[in-house]
C-alpha cells in the first residue's frame, strides 16, 4: 500500500509534496550501491525555500520570488491565465498547435508511458516526476480556461484545479523536472507527448510571464543575442581563443592548425557549440584538422551569433528560437556557403536540422556533424589506426540526435572502424536514455539544481554507462572512454564523472566522436587523447 | 417512432461532431516538425530507426517512402494493442478484450446494414437460406455473444484496475468509470439481448430495415430497447470525449511523430508557413517585444533587449 499519496489537486496546497530521500532512488552498481558513501543532497535553507518558489520537491531549478502582496499574486495568477489561452491561438502558437491539441484532448490515462521515464523510474516513483502529473495538471487548466463547459460537467469529465501562487510556482518548477527526451511519446498507444506538454508549459512561463531558468534565458539566449554567445564570448574574444586553440594544437600534431573565418563560397559553414571552444576545445581542433585532412573547404562565421551553434530557446521560447535561428540562416546565406554542418551538439541539430526546417524554407541545406565525420572516415582518402584507440568505448546517444532525428547509424559504423573495442550501452540508438542534462539541464546548477540531476536525472545514464563497462576491470587501471557526441550530454556526462568521483573509481573519462577519429589518424603521430591530460 | 428519430439524431450527432473536431484538428496550422524516431516509413532504415539524415548532403538524395510499412506498425497497434502489451503488459489483457469488444459489435453493425441492403434485393437472411444466407445468419447471432461476453471481461478487468491500481486510480475522473461502466452496460444488454430473444436475428435486421425504410419497428423485448437506447447514447456522448482518439490516432501518428516532410521552397508547407508568420505575435512577456501588431518575422528579426543595450 502506497502510503505517499500526492493527488493532481494537491498542486495548489502550500507547501512542498515530496521530500527526496536518496534511500529511495533505485540502488546504482557498486562501488556506488551504498548511499552514505556518495554525495548528499543538499537541503535548501529555510529562509530561502522561504523567500523563493513553492517547491515540489524541496529542490529549485528556477528560484521564482514569493509575490509580495495580495495584488501581485492576482498579477501573476491573471498572466498565467492569458499565457494559457494564448498558448492554443495559432497566431502565438502556430508553432506547436496542432500537436498540443491533440496531446491534450486524448490521454486515457492509462499510464503506459511511466516506466519509459528514467526521472521518475530512478526517483523511486516519485509522484511529482510521473510523466503525466504536470501533463495532467495543464489538461485540467486547459479544459478550465481554454476549453471551458459547464463546471460540474467539466468536473466530472476532467477533474478539477485551482489556479493560484502554489500552482504557478509549483509548475514553473515542475516543468524542469523532465529532460523532454520524450521517451514517453514513443511509448503511448495514442501518441500523446508528454514531453511536448512540459515544453509548452515552459512558453507560457516564459514568453507570457518572462519566467524562464537565468541560465536558458540571460545567460544563454538573450546573452547570445546581444554577446554573440551564451558562453559570453563576443567575436574578438572567439577568435582569440580559436587563434590560441589553434597555436597549441599545431604545437601538439607537429603540423599547422589553422581555423578559418569568414570564408565566403566554402562548402562548409561549420558551427559549433561555443562551449566546446571554452571546455573542449581539442573539440573544435580535432574539426579542423579533420575537415583540413579531407581536403574540405570549411570555415567558421566571426559575425555575432553565427560562431555559436547553442539555441536554448528549443527548450523554452519559440521566438528566442525563432531569432536565434534566423541569424545562423542569415550568416550562411551572406557568406554563400553549400551547407551547415551542426557541430557536436545535439540540440543545435534539432534545432537548425529539424525544427527550424519549416522556417528555413530549404533556403541553406544543413546536416549533422555526424554523417560529415562518415563521409570523411570512409570516402576522403585519410588513413586511419584503429589500434591507436586501444581501449574500451561506449557511445551515449543524443537524444537530440538519435530520436529526434533519426541520425543513429553513422557514428556507430565510424566507431565500429576507429574503435575496436567498442560497446554498445543498453538500450541504445532511438531507445537511448537521456543524459539527465537534456533540455538545458546540463548548464543548470543553481540552488540544489546540480544534485536533483546528478541523483536523480543523470542517475539512469550513470548506471548504463557501468553497465557498458562491466567486462573491464572495475578500476582505473583501464581507462574507459564515453563518447557522447554533443556538447551538453558531455557537461552532463562530465558532472557525473565529477560528482560520483568515477575517474579514480571506475576510470571514466568522456569526450567527442571526432577526437577518437583524430587519435586513430595515421598522420598524428603522439596521442590526440591523453588520459593523463584528461 | 421516437426510436428512430433518436437513433437518426444520434447518428447525426455522431458524425457531425466527430467531422467538425477532425476538420478542426486537420485544418489546424502546420506545425514546426516534431517527428519522433522510429518512423516507419523511412525504406530500409526505420528497423533502427534511421532516417534520410544519416545521408551526407542528403538533401540531394531520393527520399523513398514505404507506406507499407506504416500499415505494417498502424495494423498491430490497432488490432492488438501493440504499445500496450510493450509497455504495460498488466492493463493489455482488459484494454485488448474491452477493444475487441468493441471490434466485433462494430463488424456485427455492419453485417446487419449488409444483410438489410441484401434483404432490399430480395435476399434474406436465415438459416435455411443456402450457405451464404446461413454464415451471415450465424455470425449475426454469435458475434454479439462472443463480442459482448470478450467485452465484459474486458470492462469488469479494466474498472477493478481502475479501482484497485492506485496509479490508475489517483488519474482517473468520474467520467472515466462512467464511460467503462456505459459501454460494459451495452455489452451486457447486447448479450442478454442475443441469448434471450429467440428472434434476435431478425428482429436487429428488421430495426436496421426500418432505419433504411424510415418504417415501423417490430416489437422488441425490453432488453433490446435498452440495448439500443444505451447504445445511442453512447454515440451522442463520444465525440466529447477523449475516446475520439479512435480516430484521432491518425494525427498523432501520422500528422506529429511520423511527419518529417522537409520545407522546400515554393512548397505547399513553405506557403502556409509564410501565411503563419505574418500573424501578430501577442505574448506579453518583455523580451518577446510585441506590441501586439507586430508579426513573426519583425518579432524574430528584431530582439529588444539589444535595442536597449545599443540606445544605452
Amino acid at each position: 500500500m502506497r502510503t505517499n499519496i500526492i493527488k493532481i489537486t494537491d498542486i495548489s496546497k502550500p507547501g512542498q509534496l515530496t521530500e527526496i530521500d536518496l534511500q529511495e532512488l533505485a540502488p546504482l552498481p557498486p562501488p556506488y550501491d551504498d548511499y552514505r558513501n556518495l554525495p548528499g543532497f543538499k537541503k535548501l535553507p529555510k529562509a530561502t525555500m522561504e523567500n523563493l518558489s513553492d517547491s515540489p520537491d524541496g529542490v529549485l531549478a528556477t528560484g521564482l520570488s514569493r509575490p509580495a502582496s495580495k495584488e501581485e499574486e492576482e498579477r501573476l495568477i491573471n498572466l498565467f491565465i492569458s499565457g494559457l489561452k494564448k498558448l492554443f491561438t495559432k497566431e502565438n502558437n502556430w508553432t506547436f498547435l496542432q500537436p498540443l491539441i491533440l496531446s491534450m484532448e486524448h490521454c486515457a490515462k492509462c499510464q503506459t508511458c511511466n516506466e519509459e521515464c528514467p526521472i521518475y523510474e530512478e526517483s523511486g516513483h516519485n509522484e511529482v516526476y510521473r510523466p503525466t502529473y504536470r501533463a495532467e495538471i495543464l489538461r485540467r487548466l486547459y479544459f478550465k480556461y481554454v476549453k471551458p463547459t459547464n463546471p460540474l460537467m467539466r468536473k466530472f469529465m476532467q477533474g478539477d484545479i485551482e489556479v493560484n501562487w502554489e500552482l504557478i510556482s509549483k509548475l514553473f518548477e515542475l516543468s524542469y523536472r523532465c529532460t523532454l527526451c520524450r521517451r514517453c511519446a514513443m511509448s503511448c498507444p495514442i501518441g500523446v507527448d508528454n514531453g511536448l506538454i512540459t515544453h509548452e508549459l515552459r512558453k507560457i512561463f516564459s514568453s507570457e510571464m518572462g519566467l524562464a531558468p537565468k541560465e536558458l534565458h540571460e545567460k544563454g539566449t538573450v546573452q547570445q543575442l546581444i554577446v554573440g554567445s551564451s558562453t559570453g564570448m563576443n567575436p574578438e574574444v572567439v577568435k582569440d581563443n580559436m587563434e590560441f586553440i589553434d597555436e597549441d594544437i599545431s604545437e601538439r600534431v607537429g603540423f599547422k592548425v589553422e581555423t578559418k573565418w569568414d570564408v565566403e563560397g566554402a562548402e562548409v559553414l561549420l558551427i559549433h557549440n561555443a562551449g566546446e571552444i571554452l571546455a573542449w576545445p581539442d573539440n573544435p581542433a580535432a574539426f579542423a584538422i579533420l575537415l583540413d585532412a579531407a581536403g574540405i573547404t570549411w570555415t567558421m562565421s566571426s559575425e555575432l551569433v553565427g560562431y555559436d551553434g547553442v539555441n536554448y530557446g528549443l527548450f523554452y521560447d519559440d521566438v528566442q528560437l525563432a531569432r536565434i535561428a534566423m541569424k545562423h540562416l542569415e550568416i550562411a546565406k551572406k557568406l554563400k556557403v553549400k551547407k551547415i554542418v551542426m557541430g557536436e551538439c545535439g540540440h543545435e541539430s534539432k534545432a537548425l536540422g529539424v525544427i527550424a526546417d519549416r522556417i528555413f524554407e530549404g533556403a541553406v541545406p544543413r546536416e549533422t556533424a555526424m554523417t560529415l565525420i562518415e563521409d570523411i572516415v570512409f570516402n576522403r582518402g585519410i588513413k586511419f589506426d584503429p589500434s591507436k584507440n586501444d581501449f574500451p568505448v561506449t557511445l551515449h546517444d543524443p537524444c537530440n540526435i538519435t530520436r529526434a532525428m533519426g541520425v543513429i547509424e553513422p557514428q556507430r559504423r565510424v566507431l565500429r572502424y576507429i574503435a575496436p573495442k567498442f560497446r554498445e550501452m543498453t538500450p541504445h540508438g532511438v531507445n537511448n536514455y537521456c543524459c539527465g542534462g537534456g533540455s538545458g539541464f546540463a548548464i543548470m546548477s543553481g540552488h540544489n539544481f546540480l544534485d536533483w540531476r546528478m541523483h536523480i536525472s543523470g542517475r539512469r545514464k550513470f548506471r548504463q554507462i557501468l553497465e557498458a563497462f562491466k567486462d573491464e576491470p572495475p578500476g582505473k587501471e583501464v581507462p574507459k572512454y564515453v563518447c557522447a557526441p554533443c556538447s551538453n550530454c558531455k557537461g552532463q556526462i562530465r558532472d557525473l564523472i565529477d560528482f560520483y568521483g568515477a575517474k579514480e573509481k571506475s576510470g571514466l573519462y568522456y569526450g567527442g566522436l571526432v577526437e577518437l577519429v583524430v587519435n586513430a589518424m595515421v598522420d598524428i603521430k603522439d596521442k590526440f587523447i591523453d588520459f593523463d591530460m584528461m | 417512432m421516437i426510436l428512430l428519430i433518436l437513433t437518426y439524431i444520434a447518428v447525426i450527432v455522431f458524425l457531425y461532431f466527430n467531422i467538425r473536431y477532425g476538420y478542426k484538428i486537420a485544418s489546424a496550422p502546420v506545425h514546426l516538425r516534431w517527428e519522433l524516431y522510429p518512423v516507419p516509413h523511412e525504406k530500409g532504415r526505420a528497423q533502427y530507426g534511421g532516417s534520410i539524415l544519416e545521408e551526407v548532403d542528403w538533401w540531394t538524395k531520393p527520399r523513398e517512402k514505404d507506406k507499407i510499412a506504416e500499415l505494417k506498425v498502424m495494423i498491430p497497434e490497432i488490432l492488438f494493442l501493440k504499445a500496450i502489451w510493450e509497455h504495460n503488459r498488466p492493463l493489455w489483457l482488459g484494454s485488448f478484450a474491452f477493444h475487441w469488444g468493441l471490434y466485433i459489435l462494430i463488424g456485427n453493425m455492419f453485417l446487419l446494414i449488409l444483410s438489410t441492403i441484401l434483404g432490399f434485393f430480395g435476399f434474406s437472411i436465415n438459416a435455411e437460406q443456402g450457405l451464404i444466407a446461413s454464415i451471415i445468419f450465424y455470425l449475426i447471432k454469435w458475434l454479439p455473444i462472443i463480442g459482448s461476453v470478450i467485452g465484459i471481461i474486458g470492462g469488469i478487468r479494466l474498472f477493478m484496475q481502475r479501482i484497485v491500481d492506485t496509479d490508475l486510480r489517483l488519474y482517473s475522473s468520474a467520467s472515466h468509470y462512467f464511460n467503462i461502466i456505459l459501454i460494459t452496460l451495452i455489452y451486457i444488454t447486447a448479450l442478454l439481448w442475443a441469448v434471450t430473444d429467440k428472434n434476435f436475428v431478425n428482429n436487429s435486421i428488421s430495426f436496421y430495415s426500418a432505419l433504411f425504410t424510415f418504417g415501423n419497428i417490430s416489437s422488441l423485448p425490453l432488453v433490446a430497447y435498452i440495448h439500443i437506447y444505451t447504445t445511442l447514447f453512447f454515440m451522442i456522448y463520444l465525440p466529447f470525449t477523449h475516446m475520439t482518439h479512435f480516430f484521432s490516432k491518425y494525427f498523432t501518428y501520422h500528422k506529429v511523430k511520423w511527419e518529417d516532410e522537409p520545407n522546400l521552397p515554393k512548397s505547399k508547407i513553405a506557403q502556409k508557413v509564410s501565411e503563419y508568420l505574418n500573424y501578430p505575435v501577442t505574448w506579453a512577456a518583455p523580451h518577446i517585444g510585441s506590441d501586439g501588431r507586430k508579426n513573426w518575422i519583425a518579432i524574430a528579426s528584431t530582439f529588444p533587449g539589444k535595442e536597449n543595450q545599443n540606445e544605452n
